[in-house]
């Protein structure tokens, strides 16, 4: 087992789902292992032209599906009996400056949060996701791992603006990201459904957050949240729909793994997608599949979109009385190894913490062990509130 | 879900799961059912669908070839090809 790979020396590392010109991209799949791309994502391309250097890439779990890592076909990232993300340890090793990830289903925000590093799904259409291996793409977004506030402003801040070549790009050119906003008397709302269903450590790492930011002259409050579980099955819904439509690219004649084992073409096609996915992908396949069959794409698939809506209208209002949203963002603050055919289950009951931010785009920071979403564009504001109790511990 | 209609999803998927798998696949199909009903819950009567979260616009260019990569690069993926084409089992006997 490998913890993470790691291929040159540099400041920067890069979770597998993302394009670095002539390194290895794999998505943690046998699908696509030995796979070169033949260029960089707009992201990457964006930190070497500032002098970052790219330290190689992260191992991540398969094509981003599982909890945080645990499923690559190179082997699960841990420390100890502990499940980690690659990219989170080698931030917190301190063995580079930052790291970029892609978020889908919350993977890396668990991942920082196990791990005692930051991460920032930023505001959908800020950070090009060209050259990012496609899944769900009306919900993922390149983020960053920092150790601080400090290196995640520094890194978000090049990494984000208008890219002509991704068309989910938002036309800002440039974002000026803040990190020392007055938070004093900024309202914070804790959901009081996701408090609940957090185990006691998760729950208590919450509640200490909130202590520290009233500390600080935050305002913080229990409210209610009754869509967080529609926001959670909509996002479900939609991912794997969207997985089984963009995975259906990988047939074994164009690019990526052919099973040696085929007489004709059917078998060929069967032969490599079965060999080279693993479970949890298949599954994500064909339960995306079935949410857009015939009979259910009405109740399923179109009811998530339509709930989306009821979901971004509710959050809009709860972000119009309070300014942030304070969450845990596991169930349990340790992970330990399992079984993948638990994986489809686990990772849906987590996805009960990170849904939202990948349903409706808004911004999720992952710090401290917990979770603040707030409205679009609002990353200053949740990296100032992180910025303001750093380093006052749980 | 029955298993004939869970065949014919793999069938359409390029999938074979074992048999094993196919039981587990079909126990978590009626799961998952169960979760939607928070779904259907909630009233959507007059709702639109929203696919985007965020406004989105259409990404033109100039109507102009332009070779981006060569041939050799984009074949050089391939895990068959011959000197410059994909290669796949022959379809037509």
């Amino acid at each position: 087992m490998r913890d993470y790979i790691t291929e040159a020396s540099g400041n920067i590392a890069v979770d597998d789902m993302i394009l670095v010109k002539d390194m290895q991209a794999t998505a943690g799949s046998h699908m696509l292992e030995g796979f070169v791309p033949l260029f960089s994502a707009e992201a990457v391309e964006r930190l070497e032209n500032k002098g970052y250097s790219i330290a190689g890439k992260a191992n991540v779990g398969e094509f981003g599906l599982d909890l945080v890592g645990e499923f690559s076909y190179y082997g699960a990232a841990a420390e100890g009996e502990n499940l980690c993300g690659g990219s989170a340890k080698l931030v917190k090793d301190g063995s580079v400056k930052a790291a970029l990830g892609v978020d889908l289903n919350g993977a890396p925000r668990r991942s920082a949060a196990l791990s005692g590093v930051a991460f920032m799904k930023p505001t959908y259409g800020t950070v090009s996701r060209y050259g990012v291996i496609p899944c769900a793409c009306s919900g993922e977004q390149i983020g960053v791992y920092a150790p601080n506030m400090k290196a995640m402003q520094e890194v978000l801040s090049v990494i984000a603006g208008h890219d002509a070549k991704d068309g989910t790009s938002l036309m800002h050119e440039t974002y000026d990201y803040d990190t020392d906003l007055e938070i004093s008397g900024v309202k914070v709302a804790i959901i009081k459904e996701m408090l609940e269903a957090a185990s006691e450590d998760s729950r208590a790492k919450v509640l200490a957050y909130a202590e520290n930011l009233k500390k600080k002259g935050v305002v913080v409050e229990e409210v209610s949240f009754e869509l967080a579980r529609a926001a959670q099955s909509a996002w479900q819904i939609l991912m794997a729909a969207e997985t089984c439509n963009n995975l259906s690219r990988y047939d074994g004649v164009k690019f990526g793994y052919r099973t040696p084992n085929y007489e004709n073409i059917d078998e060929l096609y069967v032969g490599s997608r079965t060999e080279g996915f693993n479970l949890l992908t298949k599954q994500t396949i064909l339960y995306g599949s079935d949410v857009l069959s015939k009979n259910r794409y009405k109740v399923c698939y179109d009811k998530s979109l339509k709930v989306r809506r009821v979901v971004a209208d509710a959050m809009k209002a709860m972000l119009s009385s309070y300014d942030a949203v304070l969450t845990p963002v596991c169930s349990e603050m340790q992970y330990t190894a399992y079984d993948i055919s638990d994986a489809f289950k686990n990772v849906f009951k987590e996805s009960f913490f990170t849904a939202i931010p990948n349903l409706i785009g808004i911004p999720a920071l992952s710090v401290g062990g917990v979770q603040l979403m707030g409205n679009h564009f609002d990353e200053s504001l949740l990296m100032s509130l992180a910025k303001s109790v750093e380093g006052m511990g749980a | 879900m029955t298993a004939k209609e869970l065949e014919g999803l793999m069938q359409l998927n390029e999938l074979s799961l074992s048999d094993k798998e196919g039981a587990d696949m079909l126990s978590l199909f009626e799961d998952m059912k169960k979760s939607e009903d928070v779904l259907t819950a909630i009233d959507t009567e007059n709702v639109e669908v929203m696919v985007h979260v965020m406004p989105m616009t259409n990404v033109f260019r100039e109507d102009a070839r332009k070779q981006n990569f060569s041939r050799e690069s984009l074949l050089a993926g391939a895990p068959e090809h011959t000197e410059d084409s994909w290669q796949v089992p022959r379809l037509v006997k």
